[in-house]
């Protein structure tokens, strides 16, 4: 089956005028504008197969929108090539924009004096659903994100997490088979965002969907997605499986203890790094490959109750990935 | 496509419920620019004539261009100029419907409304006062109908493409400020064009501003007749060929050019 997204080459630069503080520069950029290239994003590759949910991570800045927008068609790439659901996003006209869905976190399309049905309602105008499909995807919509009691009510009187729900509901009524989602989870407390997983997978599941989301929560990618490409200052850094990350990145594995009488942390620090000490739970870090002879040394050693061994945390792992690449670590 | 338009002025008009003061106030609004215009006029006109309008005409000029303006205002420019800058065009480009079609709806929904309103004003004062009444002109009212539409058509190409400016400039409604303010005096918004200085009216005749509002204006009152209505329907259309070319130009450019800011 041919891959839902692909991405050749990807490039987007923004000229961007440059203007010096003080009346002076505001005149000379007035009479003599200068630019200078910013490149959002560099020489992009990637493919991404159907069904698949991607992360999309990288800091601020780093291109992730600018990926999107090439992807949804709304920014011409400056070189590279780009196919979505087989057509190329920029001209892909009504057709194209029929298959898919974009979500652009601190930018929804409810109308703000209405209650959400009436932009449901629009949309299904503009996207010429029938009246059976849309009230059966309606049902559906309405079941997995628990929208019954918010759909009369104008949008201006819901929480962020209410509106959002109703946002994806907005959006995936024509019930496209590619999602693109720029923070849908953003500024959403826990629950809000964990329902906002749990429908994700759901409707991933349900139909087959492509999903490529970007999201600043690490657990909206530890959750749903199996695969994430990591970029920053506009190139990509990692393309691959999660756990294949933190095994690339971490050189260490976390030891936590639980204990029994009498250890110190001078004891424990004879087998590695001490990250944490509260009696009776510490933790050690110790080189990634010496966390079995370690572990085994240390219940020989030590009264130890309990022992396990992890993967440092992936927001650490992440920010390691950010700052020094992803290669050099290898 | 009718489908989508009936949803998007249904909508349009169910936002205008949530807000019915300042549907009033809008209303005052286009009232009370050309009363205060008639009011000057009546003045100055006396019992006498001035450039061949006497009191009964300046009445039935500006309850015609009351009328005429709020069927062919447009204050695209200004949506536009939010949906670039504020990124809320984003969602709009990935929707297999052209922002235009929302912008000409939301137009069809406030112009109906409005005028709507000030027909209903202007039919009461025409029954106590009958220097506002028109003739009954069927064909007359047919060519301003026509003349109307053409007129809406091209304010609405000149309010859209000045707001597509803000993919260049965040100054987009300042430009359109200025062009209302010239428009104020070319378009026959102030005054009769008749009443303009010869120089002006010079300047006017070669502009696009006559065929905005004093042509349908003057159509329906009666003033233009002969010629002067061949030739008002040929300057809307060049006029109106005009801007919708510089509507395409603009799009096409400013859409490659778009920095999608926001979002």
């Amino acid at each position: 089956m041919a891959p839902a997204i692909t991405a050749d080459g990807l490039s987007k630069t923004f000229k961007v005028k440059v203007r010096d503080p003080g009346l002076k520069g505001a005149l000379q950029a007035l009479l003599k504008p200068r630019y200078r290239d910013v490149h959002a994003v560099r020489d992009v590759t990637f493919a991404i197969e159907p069904g698949e949910i991607v992360g999309f991570l990288g800091p601020n800045g780093a291109g992730k929108t600018t990926t999107l927008k090439m992807l949804a068609g709304l920014l011409y790439p400056t070189s590279g090539r780009v196919a979505v659901a087989g057509f190329a996003p920029w001209g892909g006209g009504p057709a194209f924009k029929r298959r898919i869905a974009l979500v652009l976190g601190n930018r929804q399309q409810l109308v703000w004096d209405l209650p959400p049905e009436e932009t449901f309602q629009l949309n299904r105008a503009i996207y010429d659903i029938a009246e059976p499909d849309y009230r059966e995807r309606l049902a559906e919509l309405v079941a997995l994100l628990e929208l019954g009691d918010l759909l009369d009510k104008p949008v201006r009187q819901l929480s962020l997490g209410e509106r959002m729900k109703c946002e994806l509901a907005a959006a995936l009524l024509h019930r496209p088979p590619i999602l693109f989602l720029d923070e849908p989870t953003l500024g959403l407390d826990v629950t809000a965002q964990e329902a906002i997983r749990r429908f994700l997978t759901q409707y991933r599941d349900r139909h087959g969907a492509t999903v490529l989301l970007t999201s600043h929560y690490m657990q909206d990618v530890t959750a749903l997605a199996s695969r994430v490409l990591i970029i920053n200052r506009g190139r990509l850094l990692y393309d691959g499986a999660l756990a294949a990350l933190v095994a690339r990145i971490a050189r260490t594995k976390r030891i936590e203890l639980v204990l029994a009488d009498g250890v110190t942390a001078e004891a424990l620090a004879a087998f590695g790094a001490v990250k944490e000490f509260r009696f009776p739970n510490a933790v050690l870090e110790v080189p990634r490959e010496d966390a079995a002879a370690t572990s085994a040394r240390l219940l020989a050693a030590l009264p130890v109750a309990d022992l396990s061994i992890e993967d440092p945390p992936i927001e650490d792992v992440i920010r390691v990935a950010f700052a020094r690449g992803v290669e050099e670590n290898e | 496509m009718i489908r989508r338009y009936v949803a998007l002025i249904r909508n349009a008009w169910l936002v205008d419920l949530q807000y019915r003061a300042s549907i009033v106030l809008w209303l005052l609004w286009g009232v009370t620019e050309p009363a205060v215009a008639l009011g000057i006029w009546w003045g100055i006109a006396g019992d006498g004539q001035v450039a061949g309008y006497a009191r009964a005409d300046f009445a039935r000029y500006f309850f015609a261009l009351m009328l005429v303006n709020q069927l062919t205002i447009a204050w695209d420019s200004w949506y536009l100029d939010g949906w670039i800058r504020e990124g809320e065009l984003n969602f709009r480009l990935a929707r297999p419907l052209h922002p235009a079609h929302e912008a000409v709806a939301e137009n069809i929904a406030y112009k109906a409304r409005t005028a709507g309103m000030i027909l209903v004003v202007w039919l009461v004062v025409s029954l106590v006062w009958p220097a506002v009444r028109l003739p009954v002109a069927p064909g007359r009212w047919a060519l301003t109908a026509a003349a109307v539409l053409l007129a809406a058509a091209m304010r609405f190409f000149i309010s859209f493409t000045t707001g597509l400016l803000a993919f260049w400039t965040t100054r987009a409604t300042a430009i359109m400020e200025l062009h209302a303010g010239v428009s104020l005096f070319l378009s026959g918004r102030l005054a009769p064009l008749a009443l303009l200085p010869p120089a002006v009216a010079g300047v006017a005749a070669l502009s696009w501003f006559p065929y905005m509002l004093a042509f349908p204006v003057e159509l329906l009152t009666g003033a233009a007749q002969g010629p002067a209505v061949v030739q008002g329907f040929a300057g809307q259309l060049v006029w109106l060929g005009v801007w919708i070319a510089a509507y395409h130009v603009t799009w096409t450019r400013g859409l490659r050019r778009y920095g999608a800011v926001g979002g």
